[in-house]
């Protein structure tokens, strides 16, 4: 469904010192820079799936994004989409994707929400039987009835985010693009769309990628994520797959009983693995993964716990050491 | 069509939507702008009878009629619609549509003449009350709807010129200043500030060939009778020329400006 082979963008930026004397510079002579925000990247995404693309601000994301979905145009490589070269707008292509951005209105902010979808079924030329049927699937699976008469200005930031997704989805996107769909939402509204956008791809099966900041979206949704890294693709696989390659330790939390003097970080603690805290009431190791179970027999036989747990590093921490990783072997490959 | 008539809908509601905002656009706007012409006519008449074929009273009905002929031209603030669109990234929105960009925008300008209509009608039926028919002015229900005909190709014209002019902004991001410039040569070329017939003999064939007369005068002169049906055919006809003209010029700039495009602002 997308295929992305070699895709790149630059961008030419001026660059301007801060201080008057710049700014009157700048009048006569500017500096341009030019930006690499998305190199050479390629892979494909297949009807059903939810896709994570993760990485840093800044890192092409968005750019990406934008790019597969038709809004600007790549400097170089091919992507398709549905068959369709995204850029070129065909009507074909426009009317089976849908973009929704966590941080931009793209309801009539002065209309109700309910005046917008009539007209995006002008826009997509929805049958009037499709239309309502659409509508009344996602207005109750988003339990939003109460929402769709009020002025979209008016609307709290959860409430209109479910009315972006009716409107993104009105027309059933074969592909769906959603750019920080929670951005910004308590932790109940972010449950809801998530519960909302698993639902919606058992009914429909569109492709789907999604970029988040928030990494319990991306281990509820996507199976398998992208991490990008300053414009360049550093993973590509199944989200398991990052803990089992990238996580050679586990997290191994005794929890002990109150004692009068802490624990104290000794060589003997060192040994079982990298200390991340120990004080009076937890003692907290990361253990290489074969020397789990050792370590564990070790602290309950040496230490009073209480409680003992063995988990798995956390998803975002991973990534972010494949992100940092990435980044130190560059500079290391950059000195002389 | 059916969309493009309920793009003009929503506009127009949303325009109407304000109270307060349509009120005071209306009073303030308009009570500026008649102000500032009766001070012209006056300084214009003191030691004068007629003046380009005008009577005192003449003159005021034609700045009348120019400034609500404007109102509905314009359609308000959408002339900076586009290229705000552009600055702000909210472009990329309408470029996800299966519709063209154009052709939404020039829906919602048809929907913005509503309230320009309602604000026309308001003002406008008292003038017969205060200043009469003027000498040399002939209003007749023939010569409003000559009116009602070339201010829609008006209110297309200046679509249409303004158009190409705010896709600049792919390039240099912020271009008020041009549409400014272009709203001063409008309002001075096009017979705003100054009704053409005061401009010297020598420029009149440049001003019937230029295509801001179209976009103001040319509709206020057929409201007062003061063109033959063979003048009007002949503008009517430069109008929707320069029409092509701009058309073609807006879907070049706009093919070139979307490469350009980054979405910035989203």
């Amino acid at each position: 469904m997308i295929e992305v082979d070699k895709l790149s963008k630059t961008f030419t930026v001026h660059q301007k010192e801060p201080g008057l004397k710049a700014s009157l510079k700048s009048l006569f002579v500017r500096k341009k820079i030019t930006k690499h925000a998305v190199k050479e990247v390629s892979f494909r995404v297949e009807e059903g799936e939810i896709v994570g693309l993760v990485g840093a601000n800044g890192a092409g994301k968005t750019t990406l994004v934008k790019m597969l979905a038709g809004i600007i145009h790549p400097s170089s490589g091919d992507a398709r989409v549905l068959g369709d070269r995204p850029w070129k707008r065909s009507r074909s292509f426009t009317r089976q994707i849908a973009l929704l951005m966590g941080q931009k209105a793209q309801l009539w902010w002065d209309l109700p929400a309910a005046d917008s979808f009539l007209l995006l079924r002008e826009i997509y030329q929805i049958p009037k039987e499709k239309f309502r049927a659409s509508l009344d699937y996602l207005v109750s699976v988003l339990d939003a009835k109460e929402q769709l008469t009020i002025q979209v200005r008016r609307l709290s930031l959860g409430e209109r985010m479910k009315m972006e997704l009716i409107a993104a989805l009105l027309h059933s996107p074969r592909v769906v693009y959603l750019d920080e769909p929670t951005l910004g939402l308590d932790l109940t509204a972010q449950r809801a769309i998530r519960d909302f956008i698993l639902r919606y791809r058992e009914a429909h099966r569109p492709a789907m990628i999604l970029t988040s900041h928030y990494m319990e979206d991306i281990e509820r949704l996507c199976k398998r994520i992208l991490i990008i890294r300053e414009g360049e693709l550093v993973f590509d696989g199944p989200l398991d797959k990052v803990v089992q390659t990238y996580a050679d330790h586990k997290v191994v939390t005794a929890h002990l009983h109150k004692q009068a003097e802490p624990v104290r970080e000794t060589e003997e603690l060192r040994a079982m693995g990298q200390v991340d805290a120990c004080n009076d009431v937890l003692i907290r190791l990361r253990v290489p993964r074969p020397r789990v179970a050792e370590v564990a027999g070790e602290l309950l036989k040496r230490y009073p716990v209480a409680d003992l747990a063995i988990e798995e590093v956390d998803v975002g921490t991973i990534i972010e050491r494949i992100i940092r990783a990435r980044k130190e072997a560059d500079t290391a490959a950059l000195r002389p | 069509m059916r969309l493009f008539w309920n793009i003009a809908g929503i506009e127009a509601r949303k325009r109407m939507s304000y109270r307060a905002d349509f009120w005071l656009n209306s009073l303030v706007a308009f009570g500026t702008e008649l102000g500032v012409a009766y001070f012209i006519v006056a300084a214009m008449f003191s030691g004068a009878d007629r003046l380009g074929g005008y009577s005192r009273n003449g003159m005021l009905l034609y700045y009348v009629a120019i400034i609500l002929v404007a109102r509905v031209v314009r359609s308000t603030d959408l002339e900076w619609a586009i290229a705000d669109d552009i600055y702000q990234g909210a472009l990329s929105r309408y470029l996800l549509y299966p519709v063209s960009y154009g052709v939404l925008k020039y829906a919602a300008q048809i929907g913005a003449l509503l309230p320009a209509f309602v604000q026309v009608a308001l003002f406008s039926a008292w003038v017969p009350f205060v200043l009469g028919i003027p000498e040399g002015i002939r209003l007749t229900p023939a010569t409003a709807a000559m009116c009602l005909g070339a201010v829609m190709v008006a209110n297309a014209l200046h679509f249409l010129m303004t158009y190409p002019i705010q896709l600049v902004a792919f390039w240099a991001d912020n271009c008020w200043n041009l549409l400014i410039a272009h709203r001063l040569v409008a309002m001075l070329l096009g017979g705003i500030l100054l009704p053409l017939s005061l401009f010297p003999s020598w420029s009149q064939p440049l001003l019937n060939a230029l295509p801001f007369r179209y976009m103001f005068a040319f509709p206020v002169d057929a409201l007062l009778g003061r063109l033959s049906v063979a003048e009007y055919a002949s503008g009517m006809a430069i109008a929707l020329g320069w029409c092509g003209v701009a058309a073609m010029l807006s879907a070049a700039v706009w093919r070139r400006g979307t490469l350009q495009y980054t979405g910035v602002g989203m």
